[in-house]
């Protein structure tokens, strides 16, 4: 179906859920990715932002933007996605098929007729301009440049991950050829207000590559879409499970050398990530060439007219990598055991974690590994590969460690709220140093963290454990621990908290000590 | 305008990305005149990324070794 294996999210997944409620069933784009929910969470964020949110322009307006696009890379996923989506908004196959062979002689609207023209022209501020004057507001512009830069996006994540379409293939006619022009660099064309460094996307950004990139500057008339982004950016990068944040950057601002990942053994949750990151350096390219924003990223997509060449055939390079856990599992349950030591080797960190968030302590923790991969062997047998490996092993991990606390301490209950769970209110609201991590080495900041985590209640302690040390999502944590998703975000939410009043005085400069208020109204 | 406990109330989802668009513009709006709320979201989210950066809770090669040796000589043994 797609170059990378296909793991259970559940029913709950909320991207899926969204999905199912959008399209009436999840595409095989994004169940290719289900080895990282994670970036399905980033994807799904940023395409409610620009395609379900009505602003200026209708769906079906940004369907037909989407629907020319495909058509214009030669993208047979996203052109049967799209085609399909717009029958199910209402519009005949004849019209779609006019459209599609010449949309100046389909009798659109003249709105939706400037708006392709737009979208196939990008990257002069004439373009701009020419819309201008038939009558598109700035908003319209911007969302016909975004729903370009999403199209781009889709376009390269369905070549990059391999995907089928999920509908009978319709021929793409032949599409006119392209006018290759230079960037203009006389941008921004759009009016952008001005925001404050201290917005709290921009601040991200600035973290992240050192000063706010020119491309959001200039999309400042939507800030809901700047959350969007800056919020999905957070989820491809922060995390650091597949690649490093390094080359996640890297592949950012310069594209992606997929096929030198693929030479130095990359695994599979790291070739997609790879191709993920690049779609969305993909996506910026065309925002800042559509807005006349500079060329901070990947300026090796943007070197040209963007929209009208497919994606670069090196993306095909992922299908090369192979599934490690599955393989693995796989050789276990033939009978190899060297195999179940690798795979042992690769997890162990998991493992640990997850018991030193249940049992808070280390010696504990070790002494419960050795129950928990006996555990895992013992039935790995029936382990069918519905969930990702690595989520059955987690929740192998928590099911050990709550067994070993329960003899501890039988009877505590696990779900029993603290004395203070609803009287928790944060006290340390001064304000931290810009730059907590350069205070400390990386020793004592390590010690500052496990002991700060430590000192959580062993409620709160595992579940931040698991979402933002082992980098679970909500899901997985939830299904791990056997909670609800409310009752895992709440406690998510008390630990994070609990833990940032714990290491808020070695990080607030001494001259703002003391005048604690609380949040009282 | 939404108080400070209305904030609280939605800090969680609003940290993970999770506010529709009309909710984000009103905590952000609350964000653009309150102190108080804008350091616990920014010091909350330095929590989160040194925890992320930081690699707290690292198990040494060396302390896992001799544990993956008892694991396998058990199963080595019981498949005997």
């Amino acid at each position: 179906m797609s170059y990378f294996g296909e793991v259970d999210l559940g029913s709950s997944f909320q991207p899926f859920t969204a999905c199912r409620e959008q399209f009436g069933f999840v595409p095989k784009l994004f169940r290719a990715q289900t080895l990282l929910p994670r970036l399905i969470e980033a994807e799904g964020a940023l395409s409610s932002a620009i395609l379900f949110t009505d602003k200026a322009l209708t769906r079906t307006q940004k369907e037909c933007i989407l629907l020319v696009l495909a058509a214009a890379q030669a993208n047979d996923y996203c052109f049967s996605l799209h085609y399909q989506m717009l029958r199910l908004l209402g519009v005949t196959e004849q019209r779609l098929d006019r459209i599609v062979a010449d949309y100046q002689r389909a009798d659109l609207s003249p709105t939706t007729a400037a708006l392709l023209t737009l979208v196939l022209n990008l990257g002069t501020k004439e373009a701009v301009q020419e819309a201008s004057s038939q009558g598109l507001s700035d908003e319209s512009i911007l969302e016909a440049i975004l729903t370009a830069g999403l199209s781009r996006l889709l376009c390269t994540l369905a070549t990059g991950v391999g995907a089928v379409p999920d509908f009978a293939v319709r021929p793409i006619p032949p599409q006119q050829s392209a006018l290759i022009r230079d960037v203009d660099s006389g941008g921004p064309f759009l009016p952008a207000p001005e925001l404050p460094d201290n917005y709290v996307p921009f601040v991200f950004l600035s973290e992240q590559f050192g000063a706010v990139p020119k491309v959001f500057r200039a999309q400042t008339l939507r800030p809901d879409i700047l959350q969007a982004e800056t919020d999905a950016l957070r989820r491809l990068l922060l995390p650091e499970d597949a690649l490093s944040r390094t080359q996640k950057r890297d592949i950012l601002l310069t594209g992606a050398d997929l096929e030198a990942l693929r030479k130095s053994g990359h695994s599979q949750e790291q070739a997609l990530e790879a191709a993920v990151i690049t779609s969305f350096a993909a996506f910026l390219d065309v925002l800042q060439t559509g807005l006349g924003a500079g060329s901070d990223f990947a300026g090796k997509i943007g070197a040209k007219k963007v929209h009208l060449s497919p994606p670069e055939p090196r993306h095909t390079a992922v299908t090369l990598s192979i599934d490690l856990d599955a393989d693995t599992v796989a050789r276990v349950q033939k009978g190899d055991l060297d195999a179940f030591e690798e795979l042992m080797t690769r997890h162990n960190q998991r493992v640990y974690r997850t018991l030193v968030g249940i049992l808070g302590n280390p010696d504990d923790a070790r002494d419960a590994m050795q129950d928990t991969f006996l555990k895992v062997f013992q039935h790995l047998g029936g382990f069918e590969g519905r969930s990702k490996f690595s989520t059955w092993l987690v929740s192998i991990a928590t099911n050990t460690g709550i067994q070993r606390l329960r003899e501890r301490r039988p009877m505590e209950s696990l779900d029993e709220s603290g004395p203070d769970e609803e009287g928790f209110r944060p006290r340390q609201v001064q304000a931290w140093t810009d730059d907590p991590e350069q205070l400390y080495s990386q020793a004592e900041m390590r010690s500052l963290i496990e002991n700060g985590v430590m000192r959580l209640p062993m409620k709160y302690r595992m579940v931040l454990m698991l979402r933002d040390i082992e980098q679970l999502s909500i899901e997985e944590a939830a299904s791990a621990l056997g909670l609800g998703i409310p009752a895992t975000k709440a406690r998510l939410l008390r630990g994070r908290l609990m833990l940032r009043e714990s290491l808020a005085p070695h990080f607030i400069p001494s001259g703002n000590m003391g005048s604690a208020k609380g949040v009282t109204n | 305008m939404i108080s400070c406990a209305d904030f609280m109330a939605e800090i969680g989802n609003y940290l993970e990305g999770e506010v529709a668009s009309e909710v984000r513009l009103q905590l952000e709006h609350h964000l653009s005149h309150c102190q108080t709320c804008t350091v616990l979201v920014d010091s909350t989210r330095k929590t989160l990324k040194i925890v992320t950066d930081t690699g707290s809770f690292d198990l040494p090669e060396d302390a896992f070794r001799p544990i993956a040796a008892q694991i396998m000589a058990k199963i080595r043994g019981g498949a005997k």
